[in-house]
């Protein structure tokens, strides 16, 4: 390839990928410096570990990075378990099969804070939630559901939000696959599970692994979930990181957890990436 | 004790459409059994009833006597070739393979040693640790058969296996099937719809027609004696003649008067005979025939020649001979034992 070639194509690439590395560099590299001690909005820059030891020191950070990979877990896992099912079940068209799918891509168009608002309308002390507990008799008076210690609101929302973004990526891989190959597999004594285990989900395994890491990813760092409808007394990592900055200006503090948290996005990701390849395929082909 | 059975078998779809009816067919053990007939016929139907991937809307299939009319393919001992292989693409040759006896639970030792012996068989050892989309069509064929034998199923249900494959492969696969049910001693159903394919193979052929059995025999029989004017013209290429009866061996066609050593039967409809059936450079006495030539199409090993006929349209011969030899008359006798009769409609 001669110079001018390799300029060429230098210069081609630049508009698109040049602009996405430098801002994530920019981003990463700024996060980076900051938990560092450098690029501060007020006073002198200076190399220092003071403000890491601070954060992982304090029993918040690690309540909070321990809290939000578990919703992330708890959130990819859960929707890709969900979704499957409703993959299958959708994989060949059938009378009204069109619009159950639109319906369950609906929570797509909805923005997070809507969907947490309309949710704790709808397990208020006064909503239908608790009034329908009191009507069958489950309950005399009306129980608190907001903000529960369990953050079972905040995994339901989680799981509302990213079920028909796994449904997308599911189906897509799903339908790819032919019938007279499931088929074979029945034919050859496979029952419906290990339809599944053997022959479905190892031809869908990036698809799977695809949806695990967006939607962990996504969910690590929620934070518009969290402050409306999770529980009090602890916080995820991206509500901590906005707490610390709040108070007092901890800017270097809030980029040490801004750091962490993209360790963890990246941890998290590959970990489950790696973890559906081998629970699916054995370990034994990649 | 028949190896597989179905009684009264008919099948109507979601939306309707009946694809077959009054199905009665018998498969002895070991017998290769070929299901013939155009495209859209049941074929696939048929063997998907058999395979336990549909049930039939009335009638019941029986496997060695007993019913197995709603157990699900996978309780069912056969195994099915599909016409596009159905190979698990993300799973190696011997993987595939070995997909059925470990589903089977077949021990480890007894699944290693059947799917080397297989693979030896039909000459994929060197290719077993390949995906299959890095096989030849051919190869792919005999990895989809194995796999189906790794099961030692009792009947091997095969669709259309070869119509992916070209002329000179198509026969020596065809013959490697046979030398492995001979083997194995498998019960065979196979579809196809080519008529050379199912006379080569079959121990017996049922034709098949728009969802019904139109005709079941073994292969001289079905070719040489139809009872239907589809099977005559589906099977080979029959010249069909409508006729009236003078007496039990003598009929008048359009072509002249014939005498006939098997007599027409009541619901008899039409004279049929073969185009190879005649009898050249013969002039003089009973059944013989001189006709102008309207069109001739040299064949090889033979010219095809049809000849205008009022009242009989498409009539056609088999010229031993080139085209160059011919004068524009022809002169043949049909012989009185190649002369059959049938009954239903022209297609
Ligand atoms: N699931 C179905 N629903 C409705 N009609 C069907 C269905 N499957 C097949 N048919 C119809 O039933 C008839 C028989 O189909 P079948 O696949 O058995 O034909 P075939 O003899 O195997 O043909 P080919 O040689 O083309 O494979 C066809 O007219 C087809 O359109
Ligand atoms: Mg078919």
């Amino acid at each position: 390839m001669t110079w001018r070639r390799t300029l060429l194509i230098v210069a081609l690439l630049t508009p698109g990928l040049g602009v996405i590395l430098v801002m994530i560099g920019s981003v990463f590299y700024v996060a980076v410096m900051q938990s560092f001690g450098y690029y501060n909005l007020v006073g002198e820059d200076s190399f220092s570990l003071e403000h890491w030891q601070k954060v992982l020191d304090s029993k918040q950070f690690s309540r909070a990075l321990s809290y939000s990979a578990y919703i992330a877990v708890v959130a990819a896992i859960g929707s890709v378990i969900l979704a499957y099912p409703i993959a299958i079940w959708l994989r060949r068209p059938f009378r009204g099969s069109l619009v159950i799918s639109a319906l369950l891509k609906a929570p797509l168009f909805v923005p997070g804070l809507v969907a947490s608002f309309l949710f704790l309308n709808v397990i208020a002390f006064h909503g239908i939630v608790n009034q329908l507990l009191m009507w069958i008799g489950a309950t005399d008076a009306p129980i608190r559901l907001q903000n529960d210690r369990g953050a079972w609101g905040v995994v339901f929302l989680q799981l509302w939000k990213n079920l028909p973004f796994a449904l997308l990526l599911l189906t897509g891989a799903v339908q790819s696959i032919s019938d007279e190959v499931l088929d074979a597999a029945r034919d050859l004594g496979a029952g419906s599970f290990d339809r599944f285990r053997k022959v479905i989900a190892p031809l869908t395994v990036q698809a799977m692994q695809a949806s695990l890491i967006i939607i962990f990813i996504g969910a690590a760092g929620d934070f518009a979930f969290q402050v409306t409808a999770g529980p009090t007394n602890v916080q995820s990592m991206a509500q901590y990181m906005v707490f610390l900055k709040d108070s007092f200006g901890r800017w270097n503090q809030a980029a040490v957890v801004g750091v962490s948290l993209m360790g963890l996005a990246l941890f998290g990701s590959l970990v489950l990436a790696v973890l559906a390849r081998v629970v699916l395929r054995g370990g034994a082909r990649w | 004790m028949t190896a597989l059975r179905s009684i009264d078998v008919s099948k109507v779809f979601e939306d309707g459409f009946t694809a077959l009816s009054g199905i009665n067919l018998s498969v002895e053990p070991g017998e290769f059994v070929t299901l013939l007939g155009p495209s859209g016929c049941g074929k696939t139907t048929l063997l998907k009833i058999f395979a336990g991937f549909y049930a039939p809307t009335t009638g019941r299939i029986e496997q060695n006597g007993a019913d197995v009319t709603n157990a699900p393919p996978e309780k069912r001992d056969t195994a099915m070739c599909f016409q596009s292989y159905a190979l698990f693409p993300h799973l190696s040759v011997a993987e595939n393979v070995e997909f059925g006896p470990k589903q089977n639970k077949v021990p480890k030792d007894d699944r290693v040693k059947r799917v080397n012996e297989l693979l030896r068989q039909v000459d994929l050892e060197a290719n077993r640790d390949k995906l299959p989309n890095k096989l030849s069509g051919g190869q792919q064929q005999r990895v989809a058969l194995t796999r189906a034998l790794a099961m030692r199923p009792s009947v091997v249900l095969f669709d259309e296996p070869l119509s992916n494959l070209d002329a000179k492969l198509r026969e020596q696969v065809r013959r490697e099937i046979r030398s492995l049910q001979r083997e194995f001693g498998f019960t065979a159903i196979y579809v196809t719809h080519d008529q050379s394919e199912a006379l080569a193979m079959s121990d017996r052929v049922v034709v098949m027609n728009g969802g019904k059995v139109e005709q079941i025999g073994d292969p001289e029989e079905v070719y040489q004696r139809p009872e239907t004017a589809f099977v005559a013209d589906f099977i080979g290429s029959a010249n069909l003649l409508p006729f009236e009866r003078v007496d039990d061996h003598t009929v008048d066609t359009p072509l002249g008067r014939f005498t006939v050593d098997d007599p027409p039967v009541a619901d008899s409809r039409f004279l049929c005979w073969r185009p190879e059936a005649a009898d050249y450079g013969v002039s003089e006495g009973e059944n013989v025939v001189a006709s102008d030539i309207s069109e001739r199409a040299y064949q090889g090993a033979y010219t095809d020649v049809h000849i205008a006929v009022p009242g009989a349209p498409d009539q056609r011969l088999h010229w031993p001979g080139s085209a160059s030899s011919m004068s524009d008359r022809v002169t043949f006798r049909l012989p009185p034992d190649r002369i059959r009769f049938v009954r239903g409609e022209l297609g």
